[in-house]
């Protein structure tokens, strides 16, 4: 307890020092957020309380329909921010060509979150005041909680396309994403460590700038644990740091048998190259933060057979996924390097499906939309069937577990939310 | 308390060396910014990025060399030799001094005679321009990885093991056998598993893949065991040749400052602006001179960090070493040549020992308050003059 106070009242002064300091250069990407308490791992029930509606009304739907999206166009997060971009595009040009919605062409207003919950907080505030009835973004979960509380300021509904921590979508009853959260996937992740790579003494690496790494970390210590695995050690680091030679070296002397990185493709690569030049030769695995091609390039060699878990995959046999990467590479002349371009293009198609559900139903307003996009029932997406109605705004969608080979990401198994519930 | 009970002290030597290397670094960078300060009493913000640019010009120059990304694919190997090394050391270095010398000469001379705050905010208007910039023209982690192909003594044979104190001969032995089986084992999956139809797994394969996991799993456990045993340092070839350039490189700028014509009219400038250049230096010249050495030795740190620390390269390496290497400029003494290298490598040692402490949450925190604590008490920093500075 008294080691928690000491620490408690560094991080405070180090707080100040950094506001001094960090005063000086804009690019802080950090909230000032404490460190998880990682004892706690309670709040893994999946259970969803009423969520409050928001007072406003919020846009109304104009002529051209406009519908703001908010990625990281720059910054760290570029490559899932880019296909993000690509995707939605996609979805929008393709709308437009059969004619736009009643009649009405589609607007797709980009805002760019520059990978930081500051700029993204901005741009969700410009884009609700140009008039955008619906908000689509973002890939990470730091950021949308910022884009988040501004619609539910504003009452316009927000679809975010990657973003998994699971608390996000209890802002509000306009809050939905289209992809599954951390409370499905870091289980899903310990199942696989537990049962399929049989390991037992675990160790975790949290990146602790990000709300995602830090709440991903906590699911998976509770299923991992509650499977009657150990998690032996976790280790810390921040997003931007580049080297890791003291963390791997506590790890190694702690002799775990695998090491689950719940941060960012952009250190994840580094952190496991590093690792294997330490000399620690365990397994590694993640969570989707980890997918981008980037990894293969900054983790090089040490990072094949890693495993991670992701949305869909581009070698799945499902029509809709065919179509889509036919349509993408019409369009772009290459595969889409991360899966954020497949989850963008399913939220920007199922916002403009909903906001064509609401005209039919004589709606006007951005609560319209909210309401018909919570009306989704088994929306046939690239990334899965996607259903709405009912699920406090998080689609119960499975997860797959890929494997990082030289050749790309290759699928290994995938777990429906049935398998992990009970 | 069982702080100390939870230590584990056969780590310490190689958690030292691990903070020694990364303070040389932080060092490097910190000499511009130091440099700098002392000749315009001007925080260079853009110095980060210098180094950033550094790190791309090696690159570039590697693949001008021939270890493009098409050369390379299908794991294809190319020779490389330290002369590649000295070359991109040459071409970063030279890349960054100019640099550094045309932000100086377009975005902080027209500011020179205007207040400080002035230069202050030109200095973090480069700094952002070059990120975004950056972002826009360079390629982002651009494959694969330039560590993993320039640097020929990347591969784990050569670094450079030392034993303080070795683990039973018995448990070693046991080790190697294990681990002998574990690659047998895997060799069998992996033919197997080269036999299968695409996309489909066989119960045989299956089955050898769970053999060979299990073994693994058992070699990995008594390895561990030999490495909890022993006292060992494990220092990567390459990061040793980074620490001795950065050495050479540090007494070769004291040789500049301390014995030369143009050393001393630095020294003279940073002593009193107005008065040096009434008794005829050139003071133009000499910061010139000042950023062309600072930019300079940014560059040779990137191009060593892009070789041999198996990081990525993005628009924005530059901000983390950037504002660590500033707070060791500061903590040293700003201004101060020396201190600025001592700073560095305390900053890279106290992170490092926080790591191992256990707080690896709250390492940038500590080494702020060991800034702090410094500066509470010697104002000037560590080796700086005791002068109040208002910056």
């Amino acid at each position: 307890m008294r080691n928690n106070l000491v620490g408690k009242s560094i991080l405070i002064a180090a707080g100040l020092a950094m506001g001094l300091l960090g005063g000086c250069k804009t690019t802080e990407t950090g909230n000032g957020s404490p460190a998880p308490d990682t004892k706690s791992g309670s709040n893994t029930s999946s259970s969803t309380p009423a969520r409050p509606s928001p007072k406003s009304d919020g846009n109304a739907i104009s002529d051209p329909i406009k519908i703001g999206l908010v990625v990281s166009l720059n910054g760290d997060l570029k490559p899932w921010g880019d296909d993000s971009f690509k995707g939605a595009t996609l979805a929008v040009d393709e709308i437009n060509k059969a004619g736009g919605i009643d009649g009405k062409k589609v607007m797709l207003m980009p805002g760019d979150s520059n990978s930081s919950p500051e700029a993204g907080k901005s741009a969700a505030q410009k884009l609700i005041a140009d008039g955008a009835v619906g908000l689509l973004g973002e890939v990470s979960s730091g950021i949308t909680q910022q884009i988040a509380n501004v619609a539910f300021d504003a009452g316009v509904p927000v679809i975010a396309i990657g973003a998994t921590k699971t608390d996000i979508t209890a802002v509000g009853d306009n809050i939905f994403r289209v992809c599954y959260t951390d409370d499905f996937q870091g289980p899903v992740m310990a199942k696989f460590a537990y049962e399929e790579l049989k390991l037992r003494n675990v160790a975790l690496m949290t990146d602790n700038k990000q709300p995602y790494s830090q709440y991903l970390s906590k699911s998976f210590r509770a299923a991992f644990e509650k499977l009657g695995g150990k998690v032996i050690h976790e280790e810390f680091y921040e997003s931007k740091q580049t080297q890791f030679a003291g963390q791997i070296e506590n790890l190694k002397s702690k002799n775990p048998d695998g090491v689950f990185l719940s941060g960012y493709f952009n250190e994840v690569g580094p952190i496991v190259n590093q690792m294997r030049q330490a000399g620690l030769k365990v397994p590694v695995f993640g969570g989707d933060g980890w997918d981008s091609s980037e990894l293969l390039t900054s983790g090089g060699e040490a990072i094949v057979g890693g495993y991670f878990c992701n949305h869909y995959n581009s070698k799945e046999d499902r029509p809709e996924v065919k179509e889509f990467l036919s349509k993408w590479m019409a369009r772009y002349h290459a595969e889409p390097g991360t899966t954020m371009g497949a989850l963008s293009y399913d939220a920007a198609m199922l916002m403009m499906k909903s906001i064509e559900k609401a005209m039919k139903a004589n709606g006007t307003k951005s609560r319209d939309v909210t309401k018909a996009i919570e009306d989704t029932e088994n929306y046939p997406g690239v990334t899965g069937n996607i259903t709405l109605k009912g699920q406090g705004g998080n689609p119960r969608k499975p997860a797959l577990v890929v494997e990082v080979t030289k050749n790309g990401f290759v699928w290994r198994k995938s777990y429906k939310p049935e398998e992990i519930e009970n | 308390m069982n702080l100390v009970a939870g230590l584990d002290f056969s780590i310490l030597p190689q958690q030292l060396a691990n903070g020694l290397l990364l303070g040389a670094i932080y060092a490097l960078i910190a000499l511009g910014y130091t440099m700098v300060y002392g000749v315009l009493r001007l925080i260079n913000f853009a110095h980060g990025e210098v180094f950033m640019l550094g790190s791309y010009a090696a690159l570039f120059t590697s693949w001008a060399l021939g270890f493009t990304p098409e050369a390379l694919k299908n794991g294809a190997e190319k020779p490389s030799s330290w002369m590649v090394l000295a070359l991109m050391l040459v071409v970063s270095m030279v890349v960054c001094g100019l640099i550094g010398v045309v932000i100086e000469r377009l975005a902080y001379r027209p500011m020179r005679n205007q207040p400080r705050i002035a230069s202050l905010i030109t200095a973090i208007g480069v700094s952002l321009f070059l990120q975004y910039a950056g972002g826009l023209f360079l390629p982002q982690s651009p494959p694969p990885a330039i560590s993993e192909q320039v640097n020929p003594y990347r591969k784990d044979s050569d670094n450079v093991r030392l034993t303080l104190k070795d683990a039973p001969a018995a448990l070693k032995a046991q080790a190697k056998l294990l681990d002998a089986e574990a690659g047998k084992a895997e060799a069998a999956y992996r033919a197997s598993e080269q036999q299968d139809p695409p996309g489909h797994t066989t119960a045989a394969t299956e089955d050898l893949r769970q053999k060979y996991q299990t073994l693994e799993r058992s070699a990995q456990k008594v390895e561990g065991e030999v490495n909890g045993q022993s006292v060992k340092l494990n220092i990567p070839f390459g990061q040793l040749i980074m620490l001795i350039t950065t050495i050479v490189l540090m007494l070769i700028l004291r040789h500049i400052v301390m014995y030369t014509r143009t050393g001393r009219a630095m020294r003279a400038v940073s002593h009193d602006f107005d008065s040096a250049s009434l008794m005829g230096i050139d003071v133009n010249n000499v910061v010139t001179v000042t950023f062309l050495i600072g930019s300079a030795l940014a560059g040779a740190g990137a191009m060593m960090y892009a070789t041999f620390l198996r990081t990525n390269l993005t628009p924005f390496l530059g901000v983390t070493p950037g504002v660590k290497a500033f707070v060791a400029a500061v903590l040293g003494g700003i201004g101060n040549i020396p201190g600025a290298a001592l700073g560095g490598i305390l900053m890279g040692v106290v992170e490092t020992l926080v790591i191992w402490l256990g707080f690896s949450g709250y390492k940038d925190a500590v080494a702020f308050v060991v800034l702090i604590a410094v500066l509470l008490f010697r104002p000037g920093g560590l080796l700086g003059s005791s002068k109040v500075e208002k910056v």
